[in-house]
């Protein structure tokens, strides 16, 4: 996967700021997608391109269990969210529909990557290059349970 | 080998469990309600399934419902068409829905307890995070995205990855009981083990400071255990959760038998092991006012706006998220937390609108009024909560002071329906979250206790509740 970074620094990026709750009653994807960062930068949606990154620092998609987060995001193209940590319902909710990929980093991984940098993302070697700085970082691997879920395709069709 | 109280509910429901798979795990009670269920049921009928049990599957609407006169018709379309959607799915599938017209209609996590429909030891999940406030009964009752919604429909199980375990030792007296509530508790502990100290974890509340809870205090703290980003919380039940749960419409008839299994089983073994523990003395406890945009911002009543640098301590993305979150909420540092004005209270949502909550909250508002440049609003729990309010005055009391008096749901905690806050009004909101915009697009929004709210929605401002009572 390659793609550019769209890059907050902030923690706590919680799923109010992501899909404000007066959208939940909007059923279609498309719309959704339409109001996807507004409560912190409402110019995502336009700036946003098909296979981007967001990345982000800890504890991001805390707070409410709705899968409209994911939803607008990957909706908007999103790939994957790279970010120091992850709150667990997002975490769950991104790989179970798989939305897209929440990637785990360390701090001074997340200190290198700069807005706009042009990422390599490899989840089979555990591997981040960053094309546009000529380095290769290690992403945190996803534990068994999750990685079987992300390569059966979400939960419905990880079956046993 | 010892066990503790999660071990012992998760052990009961394992249906398959194998090295480096997640687990299978049976789940007991489904609530459902109209936000994060209609992609659930779209997804069954496109696999042509069916609710696998029915019976154990109760829906309700609340996020969305009008405050106001239900008579008449719904302004909000989109409001109105996914609430006619959930009552079309419920049919379909054979769901009994508590509609908006029901006497039992309520905020999910609400009416679950009051129903006895949440029982001690069992399995509860609903696409919600505040599901956790049923962990007040014992039970491990946790939030679940929309492709997991589907998932409990269509197969009753869910695939886990098993939490760890986090003892949250609560001991001490409080100083005075009826003015620092359950809320400055859990306040406290999340501004300690901040919005991600839990994360991965199932948190127990311990203690003789919990045990000396009543069950409404009990699930205001189980609620809050998402805010510090946990999978659950637990208190293990005792005598005070068997009275509460006894004589409601579902409770079982064998509830006899099953109140001395739990008696045996469910609680922590001695010496039982956790992954991690926090402790706190809840003597030292003051009311608390949070003054940022997550839940870990929070301070004494008697203390003031910190500086980011303070707050942040070392760390440059804490200092700058500080910065950030006054700048949002229009405070300078140093200010006293008693001299911030508010604009709006409200006193409603899963954390803090049952009938204690109201009874509290009542008793600091009887014969006086809300104060002139002050818009404040009560929204009862459940149509139950509002009726049993009724029945004792409170609705009276409330509405002399001024206060609108509203029908039962979700409100202005979230801003899904008409009740949200205008950009800039600050508002003292007994509800869980303070992220920005939660109750409206540039709404600041400061998390108290229910006496809190009242004492400030009289004065105007933020004041030491504990000098009221």
């Amino acid at each position: 996967m390659i793609g550019n970074v769209i890059k907050y620094e902030q923690d706590n990026i919680d799923t109010d700021v992501i899909i404000p709750g007066t959208y939940l009653k909007i059923h279609d994807y498309n719309e959704l997608a339409t109001h996807a960062m507004e409560g912190i930068d409402p110019d995502f949606p336009s700036k946003v391109k098909e296979g981007d990154f967001i990345v982000a620092g800890k504890n991001f998609g805390c707070g409410s269990s709705r899968e409209h987060a994911p939803i607008a995001l990957s909706t908007c193209g999103i790939k994957a969210v790279i970010a120091t940590s992850f709150a667990r319902i997002f975490y769950r909710n991104s790989v179970d529909g798989a939305f897209l990929l929440p990637i785990e980093i360390d701090d001074a991984t997340y200190q290198k990557i700069s807005n706009s940098d042009q990422l390599e993302v490899n989840i089979e070697k555990n591997e981040i290059k960053n094309l546009t700085k000529n380095e290769v970082y290690s992403m945190k691997p996803f534990s068994e349970i999750i990685a079987k879920i992300i390569a059966a395709g979400g939960l419905f069709k990880y079956k046993k | 080998m010892t066990e503790t109280l999660f071990e012992k509910i998760w052990n009961s429901h394992v249906v398959v469990e194998r090295e480096n798979e997640p687990s299978l795990i049976y789940i007991d009670r489904h609530l459902v309600h109209e936000v994060t269920s209609p992609q659930a049921f779209d997804g069954l009928r496109l696999n042509n399934r069916k609710v696998r049990r029915p019976d154990l599957t109760i829906a309700t609407i609340d996020h969305n419902v009008p405050t106001t006169d239900r008579s008449l018709p719904m302004v909000d379309e989109t409001s109105s068409t996914q609430i006619k959607t959930l009552e079309q799915n419920c049919k379909d599938f054979g769901i009994k829905l508590f509609g908006i017209n029901d006497p039992n209609q309520g905020i999910v996590h609400v009416i679950g307890p009051q129903l006895g429909i949440t029982l001690p030891g069992s399995t509860i999940v609903c696409g919600d995070s505040h599901t956790s406030t049923q962990g007040a009964f014992g039970a491990f009752a946790f939030g679940i995205g929309t492709s997991e919604v589907e998932h409990t429909l269509a197969t009753q199980t869910l695939w886990l990855e098993k939490p760890k375990t986090f003892e949250i030792l609560a001991n001490g007296q409080r100083k005075n009981s009826f003015a620092v509530t359950s809320k400055d508790i859990i306040l406290s502990i999340i501004k300690k083990i901040g919005t991600d100290g839990g994360t991965g974890h199932v948190l127990e509340y311990r203690g003789n400071a919990i045990s000396d809870l009543s069950m409404e205090q009990r699930m205001t703290i189980c609620n809050m255990s998402i805010e510090a980003g946990s999978r659950a919380g637990l208190i293990a039940p005792d005598s005070k959760t068997f009275d509460y749960i006894n004589n409601r419409e579902y409770t079982p008839e064998n509830y006899d038998n099953l109140v001395d299994t739990w008696k045996e089983n469910l609680m922590s073994d001695p010496n039982s092991k956790f992954d991690k523990s926090f402790t706190i003395d809840v003597e030292k406890i003051e009311p608390q006012v949070s003054w940022g945009t997550n839940p870990a911002m929070v301070s004494d009543v008697t203390g003031t706006i910190p500086t980011p640098e303070d707050y942040g301590k070392n760390n440059e993305i804490q200092v700058e998220s500080a910065k950030k979150a006054l700048a949002y909420m229009n405070l300078e540092p140093e200010t006293p937390i008693v001299e911030i004005p508010i604009d709006r209270v409200f006193i409603g949502s899963c954390t803090n609108a049952r009938l204690e909550d109201l009874k509290d909250a009542a008793e600091i508002v009887k014969g006086k009024k809300v104060n002139s440049n002050v818009n404040a609003m009560v929204v009862p729990g459940s149509q139950m909560v509002k009726h049993e309010a009724e029945k004792l005055g409170l609705d009276k009391i409330f509405k002399d002071a001024n206060f609108e008096w509203r029908e039962s749901g979700c409100s202005m905690c979230l801003g899904m329906n008409p009740d949200i806050l205008k950009p800039g009004e600050r508002c003292a909101s007994t509800s869980n979250r303070n992220f920005e915009g939660r109750q409206g697009s540039g709404g600041r929004t400061h998390l108290v206790s229910p006496v809190m709210a009242a004492a400030s929605a009289i004065s105007g401002h933020f004041v030491d509740v504990r000098e009221w009572c």
